[in-house]
């Protein structure tokens, strides 16, 4: 980068807006409030979802503290930290997968373009067709290789007629890299492929419904070393033309993958920068000794 | 973020990491002894001396070949990121210019030999008076940067870097003499060159110790300041903190 | 200190390691033991039940030549149905006994003898007559039910050697029914009447088909109401239901209710669906009702059970897909629960189907000889009849009651396998 960078501390860049979701816990009454200000550029110049002072609160437990961070544009993001630290919470506030724990509370401005994820106006079946997800275990529905693709565009509508279903399936597998293996048996379970085209299944199941965001939630965790470098080649493929945001526990796939690292730790964003850096010279002591296996 | 000094959760690590800090801080010291003894042996007129100086360049090169391969065996096993891959990645350059000022110690003594073996005239004192000082400077700031690394100690390395451009004006006009000499009396040509060549060898281990001084910055602080000009080396390097 | 030299692991774990396999064996042949006198004690009562009831689906019948006399059955010739419905069929029975046994003098003797055959045999030539009006006058071999008596002895089950006074046969009736037995007269059939008659007072023209009837409208009362409706609360309790106080007090009460002793739910049947809604007493609507009310639980809980089975990442994976929540539940997570459900609902149904106690308080224990025809005909089931014969002391009842014992197991184990070939057939791997 040859632009001077600009520090931008998040309590500073976050002036006191008015959050919507006021939150009438004083912080002395929630547990694990103890928030740290972030190091490194926050900001974007081309931003697809801006997260400002996000808190998410499991009862009254804070388990995120005042996350600020811009996820830009057909980048690759992603996030890293010990378990627990909030990296798979923050990731879950952007499609709002958190909605289905009960007792979880989130509190701070995040927009996806123009629009506020969290404002009453927007449905969460609206924002999850836009933010799609895969997670960390294979998870096809024990249904058929086909029907697990069609099935988003199918609820959503998208599609008219089998012939244009037909067709979206299939791209939707070639942009996932597994047409080719599945082409001959389309109406055999998704359960019956292996854990890495299973992955590739889901991933293809996601970009079926063409959203803007993939959120991937250790989608490798749970793969051998070459299904895992696919799942890499194809996130770096989809990169082009999706924003991917990817929570790893792998310092080497962050690596590897992304273009910014936003490193987390105990619900704080301890962190971010651009990937090169954080991995040759962070600049926060917490995250030299996490990349550096001194955690703990 | 500066160098961690807590220990790693692998043991081992930390003290594979050690061992090859050690090794080079080691080869460092064997590097300065070898300067020193090939000045001395100068100084003493003692070519034996000299002799056993460029013999003992061989165990130098032996242990820069020892640290590479211990540096390469910690990247392949270890995958080392931020202090750790930094430290490890100067060490092993560190080393390069080590060996190079080793060869330059060797390069002095062969000069001795040169000099003093056989029935050759031995130069004037006149034509030695730069070598001195420019030696003392020179391992001055070889010591200083091992004792930076040491203690990976920024300060030091910057004075280090410094005391390399007072080193190159100290040639410059070590050079400007001898040429005076040599345009003054034409047989002390032969001998003058071999001057030349002691107090260039002089110079270029000023240089070395330099890029060493800039390794230990990009160690510490994570900065490349290599091809820069000094203020801006000072200034890179005592950012951040 | 180290008198002793240090034992190695290998010595010390040897040392133990005897007592150890000792522990494991002797754990193992208590559960062999316990296994084993469960199976014995299922043995004896399939044994004793079988051993007991078999007979009863044998019946004998006695063939008699009947002359159909016109001047007993229509002595005017007018073949009018009015007089032929009304005719003395029993007199053309007794007529050919006493053909049979020329011999038998004097009123109490002969009532014997008319009494070998079944109080229904004249019912049978009426109808028969009815049916065919061209055989009067004519001669005709015809079989008739004999007297349970005969049937009882017949099968073996009357020890002819003891004292006649002891022994509800008399020497003159072992007589008749010898010779019977040697010209080939006294047959045995297969007891078609066991299932296509209702229930009676006389134990060879007792049925079960009344009882099973009844049983059929029962269950299909009581799985129409409470699958759907046990289906629908798991899903709602499970799914949809915020977790809060008062859910957490539903759930207790639904396990509390799978608990309750089914009595309670009769009566409670007994005051709100007869006295308080006016249905009509003794009816399958009513008993399906109550029964719901008992299996409506193990249905809620077992449906429950089957929903929390599957796994969260398939309800994640639809709702990161942009499913609504209804969606989620209706295309992914019911399909899966589904044949547990189904499993749970069925053993509900066994449970419903061997259930008498409740029924007892809404009047289906009365006695009911017609088959029932719809949910609110009076009618019994098939454990209640079995109560009923069970109270009888006539050996021939005896035999009745162990058979409805079989056909109300058999039930009980079709359903069981149909629980088990479902969740078999129907499970997933995910």
């Amino acid at each position: 980068m040859n632009t001077t960078t600009i520090e931008v501390q998040t309590t500073l860049d976050s002036t006191p807006s008015p959050s919507i979701r006021e939150t009438s816990l004083s912080s002395a009454q929630i547990i694990g409030y103890d928030h740290q200000q972030t190091v490194g550029r926050i900001t974007v110049d081309n931003p697809k979802m801006v997260c400002r002072d996000v808190n998410v609160y499991y009862a009254k437990k804070c388990a995120l503290k005042q996350v600020s961070l811009d996820i830009g544009t057909n980048e690759v993001i992603s996030f890293i930290g010990p378990s627990g630290c909030g990296k798979s919470t923050f990731l879950r506030c952007l499609n709002r997968m958190n909605d289905t724990i009960p007792i979880c509370r989130v509190t701070g401005e995040i927009k996806l373009d123009q629009d506020d994820i969290y404002d009453k106006s927007i449905d969460v079946v609206q924002l999850r067709a836009r933010v799609g997800m895969v997670f960390q275990k294979p998870n096809p529905f024990p249904k058929s290789i086909y029907e697990n693709v069609a099935y988003g565009p199918r609820i959503h509508g998208m599609v008219n007629g089998k012939a244009e279903m037909d067709e979206l399936v299939h791209e939707s597998l070639e942009r996932a890299g597994l047409l080719k293996e599945v082409e001959s048996r389309m109406n055999e379970p998704g359960t019956s492929l292996s854990g890495g085209q299973q992955q590739r299944l889901c991933i293809a199941r996601a970009i079926a419904v063409n959203p803007e965001v993939i959120l991937m939630d250790e989608p490798c965790s749970a793969l051998d070393p070459i299904a895992t470098a696919k799942i890499e080649e194809l996130i770096d493929e989809l990169r082009e033309n999706y924003t991917i945001v990817i929570v790893t526990h792998s310092m080497q796939q962050a690596a590897r993958v992304s273009q910014r690292t936003a490193y987390f730790h105990l619900g704080n964003l301890i962190e971010i920068g651009e990937t090169d850096q954080i991995f040759t010279n962070p600049r926060h002591k917490l995250t030299e000794d996490y990349i550096t296996g001194r955690f703990g | 973020m500066p160098i961690s000094h807590d220990a790693h959760t692998v043991k081992q690590f930390d003290v594979q990491l050690a061992n090859l800090r050690n090794l080079v801080l080691e080869m460092g010291g064997l590097v300065e002894d070898q300067i020193q003894n090939a000045i001395k042996a100068l100084n003493d007129e003692d070519v034996s001396a000299a002799r056993e100086v460029i013999a003992r360049d061989q165990i130098i090169n032996g242990m820069q070949v020892k640290t590479d391969e211990d540096s390469v065996n910690l990247i392949a096993l270890r995958q080392p990121l931020g202090s750790d891959l930094r430290l490890i990645m100067s060490l092993s350059k560190i080393v390069t210019d080590l060996e190079r000022i080793g060869d330059e110690a060797e390069k002095i003594a062969r000069m001795a030999v040169k000099t003093y073996d056989g029935d050759n005239n031995p130069p004037s004192a006149k034509l030695l008076r730069d070598v001195a000082p420019m030696a003392k400077q020179a391992t001055t700031m070889l010591h200083d940067c091992l004792d930076a690394l040491a203690r990976l100690n920024v300060e030091q390395a910057i004075e280090v870097a410094k005391g390399d451009d007072e080193l190159d004006q100290e040639y410059q006009a070590a050079l400007r003499r001898l040429i005076t000499y040599m345009m003054e009396d034409p047989r002390t040509i032969g001998q003058a060159i071999n001057v030349l060549f002691i107090v260039k060898a002089l110079e270029r281990i000023g240089d070395h110790a330099r890029n060493i001084a800039e390794y230990i910055i990009y160690l510490v602080k994570g900065k490349d300041v290599r091809h820069i000009n000094m203020e801006t080396l000072v200034q890179d390097a005592l950012k951040g903190e | 200190m180290n008198k002793k030299p240090q034992r190695d692991i290998k010595t010390i774990v040897n040392a133990s390691l005897a007592r150890r396999h000792a522990a494991e064996r002797r754990f193992r042949w208590y559960g062999l033991i316990a296994i084993s006198l469960g199976l014995v004690f299922v043995v004896l009562m399939f044994a004793n039940i079988i051993s007991q009831g078999y007979s009863a689906f044998w019946q004998t019948y006695i063939e008699l030549p009947i002359h159909f006399d016109s001047a007993v059955i229509d002595p005017e010739g007018h073949r009018d149905p009015h007089v032929l419905e009304n005719a003395d069929y029993a007199a053309l029975i007794r007529a050919s006994l006493r053909a049979q046994f020329p011999h038998v003098e004097g009123r109490r003797n002969l009532r014997d003898l008319y009494n070998l055959v079944s109080s229904n045999a004249p019912f049978r030539l009426r109808s028969q007559v009815l049916d065919n009006p061209e055989i009067i006058g004519t001669e005709q071999s015809i079989r008739m039910l004999a007297s349970a008596t005969v049937d009882t002895f017949v099968k073996g089950n009357i020890d002819r050697h003891i004292d006649e006074s002891l022994r509800s046969i008399k020497n003159q009736e072992i007589a008749w029914v010898d010779q019977l037995q040697a010209s080939g007269q006294l047959k045995q059939r297969f007891n078609t009447i066991l299932f296509s008659k209702g229930d009676s007072r006389e134990p060879e023209q007792a049925g079960i088909r009344g009882a099973l009837m009844g049983s059929f409208y029962t269950l299909v009362v009581t799985f129409l109401l409470s699958f759907p409706i046990g289906v629908a609360t798991a899903v709602y309790l499970e799914e949809f239901a915020p977790k809060n106080r008062w859910t957490d007090l539903i759930e207790v009460n639904i396990n509390n209710l799978a608990a309750v002793p089914s009595i309670v739910f009769g009566l409670l049947g007994l005051a709100v669906f007869i006295n308080f809604f006016g249905l009509p007493r003794s009816a399958p609507l009513v008993g399906g009702l109550v029964l719901s009310l008992m299996t409506l639980p193990v249905i809620i809980i077992a449906g429950r059970a089957a929903l929390t089975s599957v796994p969260p990442s398939i309800r994640e994976a639809a709702l990161g897909m942009g499913a609504s929540k209804l969606q989620m539940v209706g295309h992914h997570v019911l399909p899966l629960a589904i044949p547990g459900m189904l499993t749970g609902a069925i053993i509900g149904m066994a449970r419903a189907l061997g259930e008498s106690a409740p029924l007892l308080m809404i009047g289906m224990v009365a006695f009911i000889a017609d088959v029932p025809g719809s949910f609110t005909d009076p009618a019994t089931v098939l454990p209640v009849q079995i109560y009923l014969w069970a109270d009888l002391p006539e050996r021939a009842f005896v035999e009745r009651t162990s058979a409805a014992i079989m056909v109300l197991l058999a039930f009980m184990i079709l359903m069981n396998g149909l629980a088990i070939i479902l969740r078999k057939r129907f499970e997933r791997r995910w």
